[in-house]
């Protein structure tokens, strides 16, 4: 039985009649606790201006350490139960997966070269060239690719992290995910976006069924019918608001020129934008303002409202054993996170990656429950050592994050 | 109370709140409960995982096994960092992050500063270095894809003509390669300059041109383009950039990319206009030397102003890839005086090329 008292441990004083009742019967142990980020955000920034300067000398070939670098920082900041994460992923793994990932696509590239030389070479269509080709097949590839390095990336990092000195992983095929994955967004897409909880739930699903602490499982009980209802809602509420805010836009500006009594010529209207004045930027600028609060007012409110319901819903039909996952994550929370995060990294060209990592693992820790306590002697180191080698396709075809 | 240690087994997730001894040449681990012993690790073998400035606790290992002991108490940290030398580090602490983002922040923004002059002036010197034959490879494969759908044109004395005048003048200035003039049927009305020396002409600009002394000024301003690499340059110039706004966003954000590719658009077209001014007078330059007449680039404007008043370049302003043509033709203008470009013969045959 594991009991640590530790200076982390955050829970919740059981009252005494229920203390007496779990004594009583075999009723499982139902401890609420939250993580702890104790990272600092000065410290953070220490790391990521290093990681800056190397990659500016080393024309980015240093990414693979600087990133291992950032992780270890939040990952051994972030603890569970008083026990803090470890990230022991090796900058080499992530250049030789990078490597690789080249390979293939210079693989790809001489493939596209054969076919082109031995099927388009008498140009049935006069303008379709070589780089055409392998512009064209890249991107077709490049989407189905995309999420398999999604699968390939997270099956990494899990492999790489620790807790309690076990290792995680991710079971399951990435290839599978990805066909699966391309299936569903083409669906959606040609069914004006009505499966989105199909999709969301059926994508989650492998990811978190195939998650593994050590020898144990984590189980997803969720299911897409629970949540179309308010999928519904938000679909329609969605044009609504999208009509309203073309709405009060146009009728904004079309107010504003009409008072003021300005009309243009071609020329000056030309003028305007050619030879821009600082008066004329300041105009763009409050344009752009006044839209993004128009925007922002009306959709991405109701878009966050969604995407916390969602997160909440998948969050708390997941454990892991007996430990159970809670969030009452809010739609405000959920719009400092993909609304306030997005401007920060744009506002600041990029510079306030550390702040928006820093930003998510705070939320993380004040929001995220967890009920109950894994069975240590239970769960088992697992035997296997993950992939080799990470993240190549990850960082090939998508974004990625820390 | 905060423990002193934690043991992790390497085998079970389970975690024992432990404390422990040095002895002569060993680290025993032991149960703060009941003093059970739960680990003895030879002092040589152990080792420490990561470092301080990345670690709150660097894990204490065995060499070989997955089993971790974590110090969480600074005095049993210190204590062990003094007896053990592998793991000294452990006594260490944080500095505080103010100066060293001051310094690493400082030598960042210098860099960029660096990478950006290196770019932006660096080309003018490293791209005419990039071995010849790449450059024609290169021009030769874009001249295939922007060609593809129209037909070449063959006239013998014409493309003879064009070409010795192109290589007269590129001779004029020292350039040390050859010249290959390309005429393409049909417009629009222009011509361009590809990397190693390939020339494009639209049949519709010989077409339109009232005599050689025109047809002679665009080609003298080709050539200017030609001898001073600006394809080339144009070219490293926009993935430098590219490179570098890749750099500053850590490698993380294609978002940044996007947006910044907006500036580039701008900044490839700043270069644009710079580019022309120079091919304008370039052009001049070699004419005059070669003692030609040189009025054609000026007088080939006034013609091309006459038929559209309006003057495109102007008009698009900083959108615009070629400065404004009046003051191009303000800068150009010279006296018809000096030796045609082409004789009789080479005219006719020029004005035939596509028949």
């Amino acid at each position: 039985m594991t009991n640590t008292t530790s200076l982390w441990g955050q829970a919740a004083a059981p009252s005494k009649p229920a203390a007496a009742m779990a004594a009583a019967t075999t009723e499982p142990d139902l401890t609420p606790s939250r993580p702890l980020y104790d990272g600092k955000l000065g410290e953070l920034y220490v790391i990521y201006l290093r990681h800056l300067m190397l990659m500016l000398l080393t024309l980015g070939w240093s990414r693979f350490w600087g990133r291992t670098r950032i992780r270890r920082y939040l990952w051994n900041h972030f603890a569970i139960l008083g026990d803090r994460f470890e990230y022991r992923g090796r900058g080499i793994e992530l250049m030789v997966g990078f490597v690789l990932a080249l390979l293939l696509i210079a693989g790809w590239g001489g493939l596209m070269y054969l076919v082109w030389i031995y099927v388009f070479h008498e140009r049935p269509f006069a303008s379709f060239g070589l780089f055409d080709i392998f512009t064209l097949s890249v991107a077709l590839i490049g989407f189905p690719l995309a999420y398999v390095g999604h699968y390939a990336g997270l099956r990494y990092r899990l492999s790489r992290t620790r807790w309690r000195g076990i290792r995680c992983g991710l079971a399951g095929s990435a290839w599978r995910y990805g066909a699966a994955a391309t299936f569903l967004t083409f669906a959606n897409a040609i069914t004006f976006q009505l499966l989105t909880p199909v999709v969301s739930v059926n994508l989650a699903r492998p990811r978190i069924t195939n998650t593994r602490f050590g020898s144990l499982p984590f189980i997803f009980a969720g299911g897409a019918g629970d949540i179309y209802g308010r999928y519904i809602g938000y679909y329609f509420l969605n044009i609504i608001a999208w009509l309203v805010a073309a709405g009060i836009f146009f009728t904004a500006i079309g107010g504003a020129v009409g008072s003021l009594g300005i009309s243009f010529t071609e020329e000056e209207f030309q003028k305007l934008f050619t030879r821009p004045s600082l008066r004329t930027i300041l105009l763009v600028a409050a344009l752009a303002i006044g839209l993004y609060v128009v925007f922002s007012l009306l959709i991405l409110p109701l878009r966050c409202w969604w995407q916390a319901y969602l997160f909440r819903y998948l969050v708390s039909h997941s454990r892991a054993g007996n430990v159970l996952f809670a969030t009452a994550i809010s739609t405000r929370q959920m719009w400092g996170f993909l609304v306030l995060n997005y401007l920060i990294v744009v506002l600041t060209l990029g510079l306030g990656w550390p702040w928006v990592m820093h930003r998510t693992l705070r939320l993380i820790a004040a929001e995220l429950w967890l009920y109950g306590a894994p069975d240590g002697a239970s769960i088992r180191q697992p035997t296997d050592l993950g992939p080799r080698y990470g993240e190549g396709l990850l960082d090939m075809f998508d974004v990625s994050g820390v | 109370m905060a423990s002193l240690a934690r043991f992790y087994d390497g085998e079970t997730a389970l975690v024992h709140d432990v404390s422990v001894r040095t002895t002569a040449n060993e680290l025993v681990i032991f149960r703060l409960a009941d003093a059970g012993i739960l680990a003895r690790w030879p002092i040589g073998e152990l080792a420490m995982l990561g470092d301080i400035q990345h670690e709150v606790t660097p894990p204490i290992v065995r060499k070989g096994s997955e089993a971790r002991l974590v110090v969480d108490d600074p005095e049993l940290r210190r204590q062990l960092a003094s007896l053990v030398p592998q793991l000294a580090p452990l006594a260490g602490t944080r500095t505080p992050p103010a100066r060293r983002i001051a310094a690493f922040g400082a030598t960042f923004a210098a860099l960029v500063g660096l990478f950006w002059l290196a770019v932006d002036y660096g080309t003018e010197y490293a791209a005419p270095l990039l071995p010849y034959s790449l450059q024609v490879k290169l021009g030769e494969s874009v001249f295939d894809e922007l060609t593809a759908d129209k037909a070449e044109c063959h006239g013998e004395g014409g493309v003879k003509a064009l070409n010795d005048l192109a290589n007269r003048l590129a001779k004029a200035a020292d350039y040390p390669h050859e010249i290959a003039v390309h005429v393409m049927e049909g417009g629009p009305v222009n011509a361009f300059t590809l990397p190693g020396g390939i020339l494009v002409f639209y049949f519709d600009l010989i077409d339109q041109a009232k005599d050689g002394a025109q047809v002679a000024g665009v080609m003298a301003h080709e050539i200017g383009h030609v001898v001073h690499y600006h394809p080339m340059k144009g070219l490293v110039r926009q993935y430098g950039i590219e490179l570098l706004v890749k750099l500053v966003s850590g490698g993380y954000s294609d978002l940044l990319s996007t947006l910044a590719s907006g500036g580039n658009v701008l900044l490839a077209l700043r270069n644009g206009r710079a580019f022309e001014r120079d091919a304008d007078a370039t052009g001049v330059a070699l004419l005059e030397k070669l003692e030609i007449r040189a009025d054609g680039i000026a007088s080939f404007f006034e013609q091309m102003m006459a038929k559209e008043p309006k003057d495109s370049a102007a008009v698009a302003g900083i959108w615009s890839s070629h400065p404004p043509t009046a003051e191009r033709i303000d800068a150009t203008r010279r006296p018809s005086s000096g030796k045609p470009p082409f004789s009789d013969a080479e005219w006719k045959a020029v004005r035939n090329v596509c028949r």
